[in-house]
């Protein structure tokens, strides 16, 4: 009988074995080693043995019974040391076996994140039974804190288990969104959203600095400072292949042991299987893949024919509840289109990309009942093109004709719950439509209250009014903010404050969004809005700006840039001067000019040298001008009182004061002030969009006047004695736009649509009110007023934005 | 008792001595299907019997639309109390079943007080975001009883705070270890061992946690399978595939290479995706894996039947 060894008795050279004793029982004697002091268990069946809802003894794939009946020498818990090929011998801890075919299957081990603090104890890695009963323990003392480094499968999966055990659980994951490899960030959203529901903590683009404590663990610190307590610590930031036995012996090994499509190493006596392979380049870290390497192996060894390829993988999540699953290439390009469907009261997200009329890639949470049947489309490369419409509802709506909303809501019982928020159901609106007549949406929410709150069945409403009234109904004609939705700017920034919204995904998903991830019409608006209604709490996504806001310089048409430094009202120094000059020249920047904002432009900066001309001027003491921005731009002022004849109030000083106050916030569109000293006029405040005019009796306060495409001049809206209450006015009617106005929507056209009297409203004539849009600006300037260029000219914001092209591709190929 | 069962499981006594799924005819709640094995007079008066909103123990469920539990019939609003006496019938525990704000049916249990049996049926509910006993029929563990009266469960933790963050049935092989430390060491020592977890949707926002604790020397059922029903967006659930299930003489049903499935109609489980409403089947051993009898209980979400949860004993 031939001797055959096999190091490691893991999931892969498992399937091998059984294979091979199916096939021929008597071909091999067979000695196997592992590491691990135990045979074959279902490796990825520990989470559930972790979250206490499987038992080990259920997972044990091949007990001793089993090895005793077909004859298998184990050698558990001892490890392989050396292979020597001259001699054909495998050196165990505990001596020798010599062998005729050796398979190695060593699998992988977890990538360790290389900070300090590693070593402490407390500070595991998620790979064997070991790690999983080390977690349990952790678990037993009452109150104990573990940090997850790692939002991906495995993550989260010792998240919820260890949650379930009774642990504060907080996952820390680097890039924007969990399982970024497998999900997009719709589907990203959701999850996340599920854990939190689960009581644990969710924080991306959250980067571990270090580890602290003595000798166990004892908190987790982030690269911004923030420091989380912790007694366990788990990694799972990846794995990699276990080669150094191969390596050591001489086998051809790349980023992992290269294989054939027999599954044959450089020797060819030798074979591996599992995850310590590389074949054709790619490197595997899911079981369906190893399993057909498995029985290609084993067919191999009794001399039948086989070989192996690489096929499309999908992903599960084996965390009860949690229905996720994703599968193929789902990454936008030329080519490819998307269907997307989104169901946000049961949390349902559907995402299919098609190519060439096949389906190339599926994402879907919440409702994974058609997953294979996707996956098989996928696989098998079948033209969709017949099914198209109804093929997101899955496999039982072939054929049955696309999904009519009005026949569902025809269908509804009379006693139907439309409204949730005011308990209204379908008879007492279809009831309250023909008892009084109502044919617009607003007169059916003053009668019944539906759609009066939240606004999230205002669609089902208007459905149950063309239901009623037939052609009678006239939906008013929203414009739709762009092709990725049905709701126009109103209204959308109406549910992000009623629904608290407030992140991209989310609104994409409580919204129901058409598309995956939106569009370049509705990220910046939305970006935007959530910035404006969540100061503070929401962060900025840099991804959802245009170039200019991206780089904070604005593009000019041969590619370079134009910086502008920030001068408080139009007022600058010799200091100031000379350091641009000194830029111009260090730079070589070929045009200094002056702006309409009594500002000075430098024009024809390299992309590459904003951060360093960014630095200088920070230096000198001058920050960016937002020139770029939807945003404060500019206060233009005359001389005033100081230095003007004319002069009636310190027009100057007040402009100065109006900058230093508004500088940093951000704006529906991009806002520009004057203030003039005297009716006069020099600074030309009447066709700004917010311009004061000093009188001897004090303030006269102007907006919404335009002087671009659009000329008009200002609207007066108050008069005020003091400049603190010019200021406050000022501050409170910005506000009152940057709540209001739609995105890119410029103030004198926001006062066209909402009414000067609903404006007086609000900041004139109601104290109180004022008041109130004064503090929330003042609350909102408190994270705002960062000067985007020292974040940047530090190297520690977007720095990579700034790189040259080509060693940007460079890098990111690397990583 | 069937000829299948080995000696061992046929001997032990089972925590619940009689189970019964009622169901709306005409605005009354009328007897489906139960089993209550020798207890054959308390069955025929159980069979003719129907309840109104409000009436009785099934009536009641209905009405407050909750799971109610009941440990003591004298002098209670419990109809059938002297025929439950007479059985040694000493306390019962009904669930209602809604598909949204539609009742389907009233599952009760009824279970005999003695001193030996333990094991626990517990109806956890939401106040004030943690997770707190509404009420619970443990049997004979008196001090796990007064341990779960002073527990509570965040989102996320332990059966009955894993089940409501999940709103997913789960199924745990292992109470006496790890979570809400104090109760898994009374759990430990009560003898419990596997705990079913249910969300118990009604109408309206609230959700309930209903769990059954099994013993192993007093085994609420020896069978337990979760089965995922896998509905389609026109509504009715075509098939279900099994995502978790052990069983004392099959051990782990689950596989996760091959999930087991059923379509509509197909045997027990079949029929309730089928019909939507539980059932209870006995003397058929055929159908009930070769146990004496068998309950497979509809989870509905959202309106939509999302589970079928069965325990065979
Ligand atoms: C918690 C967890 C959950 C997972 N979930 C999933 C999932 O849901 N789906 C999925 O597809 N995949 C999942 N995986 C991945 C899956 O488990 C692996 O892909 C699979 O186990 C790899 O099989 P393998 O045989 O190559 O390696 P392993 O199963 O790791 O076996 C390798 C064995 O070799 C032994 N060994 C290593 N070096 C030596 C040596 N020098 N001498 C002797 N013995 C040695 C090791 O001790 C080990 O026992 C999960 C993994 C984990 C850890």
């Amino acid at each position: 009988m031939q001797r055959l060894v096999v190091i490691g008795a893991g999931m892969a050279s498992g399937r091998v074995l059984e294979t091979l004793f199916e096939t021929d029982p008597d071909a091999f004697a067979v000695t196997l080693f592992n590491a691990e002091p135990r045979g074959n268990y279902n490796r990825i069946m520990l989470s559930p043995v972790l979250s206490g809802e499987k038992s080990f003894e259920e997972i044990v794939t091949h007990s001793d019974d089993w090895y005793g009946e077909h004859k298998v020498t184990c050698r558990f818990g001892e490890k392989v040391v050396a292979i020597d090929r001259a001699r054909k011998v495998v050196v165990g801890e505990k001596g020798e076996v010599p062998y005729d075919r050796l398979i190695v299957a060593t699998g992988s081990v977890p990538f360790i994140v290389p900070v300090e603090g590693r070593d402490l104890d407390g500070v595991i890695t998620y790979r064997d039974l070991d790690d999983t009963n080390r977690m349990i323990e952790a678990s037993g003392r009452p109150g104990s804190r573990a940090v997850v480094i790692g939002g991906g499968l495995l993550g989260l999966e010792a998240a919820a288990g260890l949650r379930l055990r009774g642990m504060e659980v907080t996952v820390l994951h680097l890039s924007g969104h969990l399982m970024d490899r497998q999900l997009d960030e719709a589907a990203g959203y959701l999850l996340r959203k599920d854990l939190e529901k689960r009581g644990i903590a969710v924080m991306t683009r959250a980067s571990t600095e270090r580890i602290l404590g003595d000798t166990r663990v004892e908190a987790v610190e982030l690269a911004d400072g923030t420091r989380l307590e912790a007694d366990l610590v788990v990694m799972a930031v990846g794995i990699r292949p276990s080669v150094e036995i191969a390596r050591a012996a001489g086998l051809a090994v790349n980023r992992a042991i290269v294989v054939d499509a027999q599954m044959r190493t450089s020797d060819p006596d030798i074979y591996a299987v599992g995850e310590c392979v590389e074949f054709n380049g790619t490197l595997f870290g899911l079981v369906a893949p190893l399993y057909e390497q498995a029985k290609v192996l084993a067919n191999c060894l009794v001399g039948k024919p086989g070989s192996f390829s690489v096929r499309e993988l999908s992903t599960k999540l084996k965390v009860t509840g949690c229905d996720l699953f994703s599968a193929g290439d789902f990454s936008v390009g030329e080519g490819r289109e998307e269907i997307v469907l989104r169901d946000p009261s049961q949390g349902v997200y559907r995402r299919l990309v098609i190519e060439n009329d096949r389906l190339v890639g599926a994402v879907m949470y919440g409702d994974t009942g058609d997953a294979n049947w996707f996956f098989d489309l996928i696989r098998d490369g079948a033209p969709v093109a017949a099914m198209r419409e109804t093929l997101i509802f899955g496999q039982s709506y072939q054929g049955a004709a696309p999904l009519d909303p009005m026949a569902a809501v025809a269908a509804l019982p009379d006693d139907a719950e439309i409204c949730g928020c005011n308990g209204v159901c379908k008879s007492k609106i279809t009831g309250a439509i023909t008892s009084k007549g109502l044919t617009s949406l607003d007169a059916v929410r003053v009668h019944t209250k539906a759609s009066s709150s939240c606004g999230t069945c205002t669609g089902l409403v208007e459905q149950l009014m063309a239901l009623t009234l037939g052609n009678a109904f006239n939906p008013q004609a929203v414009k739709p903010m762009c092709g990725c939705t049905d709701l126009g700017h109103a209204d959308v920034r109406r549910l992000i404050v009623a629904k608290q919204l407030k992140s991209i995904p989310e609104v994409m998903q409580e919204l129901e969004w058409k598309t995956s991830c939106g569009c370049a019409k509705c990220r910046p608006a939305l970006n935007y809005y959530l910035i404006a209604d969540w100061p503070g709490e929401y962060v900025d996504d840099d991804q959802s700006r245009f170039i200019n806001e991206r780089v904070h310089a604005n593009i000019q048409k041969d590619g370079t840039y134009s910086v502008v430094p920030r001068m408080w009202g139009g007022i600058t120094s010799a200091k100031e001067l000379r350091a641009i000059a000194d830029v111009a020249d260090k730079f070589q920047i070929p045009t200094v000019k002056c702006t309409g904002g009594q500002r000075i432009d430098l024009l024809g900066v390299k992309k590459e040298d904003l951060p360093a001309v960014w630095a200088d001027l920070n230096a000198a003491g001058m920050v960016s001008g937002a020139a770029y921005g939807k945003a404060l731009r500019t206060v233009k002022t005359c001389v005033g009182t100081d230095w003007c004849r004319f002069g009636t109030q310190d027009s100057t000083g007040l402009g100065v004061r109006i900058e230093k106050f508004m500088w940093g916030s951000w704006t529906p569109a991009k806002v520009k002030m004057a203030v003039s000293g005297c009716p006069r006029n020099c600074a030309e405040a009447t066709c700004k969009d917010v311009g004061v005019i000093c009188t001897d009796a004090g303030y006269e306060i102007h907006f919404a006047g335009a002087a671009g495409l659009d000329i008009k001049g200002t609207e007066v809206l108050t008069q005020v004695k003091t400049e603190d209450e010019a200021l406050e006015m000022i501050v409170a009617l910005v506000q009152l736009y940057r709540e209001q106005g739609h995105y890119l929507e410029r103030i004198y056209k926001w006062l066209k649509r909402v009414g000067m009297e609903s404006v007086r409203a609000a900041v004139v004539d109601d104290a109180e009110k004022r008041r109130f849009y004064f503090e929330r600006f003042v609350k909102s300037q408190e994270t705002a007023q960062r000067d985007p260029w020292a974040d940047r000219a530090s190297g520690g914001v977007a720095s990579h934005e700034f790189r040259p092209m080509a060693e940007i591709t460079f890098k990111e190929a690397a990583e | 008792m069937s000829a299948i069962m080995d000696p061992a499981t046929a001997t032990t006594r089972t925590f619940v001595e009689a189970t019964e799924v009622w169901v709306p005819k005409d605005g009354r709640l009328v007897w489906s299907s139960g089993n209550y094995g020798a207890l054959d007079a308390f069955a025929a008066v159980s069979e003719e019997k129907s309840f109104g909103k409000g009436e009785g123990l099934p009536g009641k469920a209905w009405d407050e639309a909750r799971p109610v539990v009941l440990k003591a019939f004298d002098g209670s609003y419990f109809q059938r109390a002297e025929a439950a006496r007479a059985a040694g019938l000493t306390s019962a525990v009904a669930v209602p079943v809604f598909a949204g704000s539609e009742l389907k049916a009233v599952v009760v249990v009824l279970c005999a007080d003695d001193d030996q049996r333990t094991g626990a049926i517990e109806v956890w509910c939401e106040a004030n975001g943690l997770l707190m006993l509404d009420d619970g029929y443990y049997g004979a563990a008196r001090h796990f009883e007064w341990v779960s009266q002073h527990t509570h469960f965040p989102p996320g933790q332990g059966l009955p705070g894993g089940v409501w963050a999940a709103n997913a049935p789960m199924l745990m092989r292992d109470l006496g270890s790890g979570y809400r430390f104090i109760r898994a060491d009374s759990a430990g020592k009560a003898g419990l061992t596997t705990g079913l977890g249910l969300p118990i949707a009604v109408p309206g926002r609230q959700t309930y946690v209903l769990t059954l604790l099994s013993a192993r020397g007093t085994p609420i059922a020896r069978r337990f399978e979760l089965w995922n029903a896998r509905s389609s967006r026109s509504g009715a659930a075509s098939e279900a595939a099994l995502a978790d299930g052990i069983c004392q003489r099959e051990g782990p049903l689950w596989n996760d290479e091959h999930e087991r499935r059923v379509a509509a109609w197909q045997g027990p489980i079949g029929e309730v995706l089928g019909t939507g409403l539980p059932l209870v089947k006995y003397d058929t051993a055929l159908l009930t894996a070769g146990y004496a009898s068998m309950v497979a209980l509809p989870i509905y979400r959202d309106g939509t039947l999302a589970h079928v949860v069965a325990w065979y004993y």
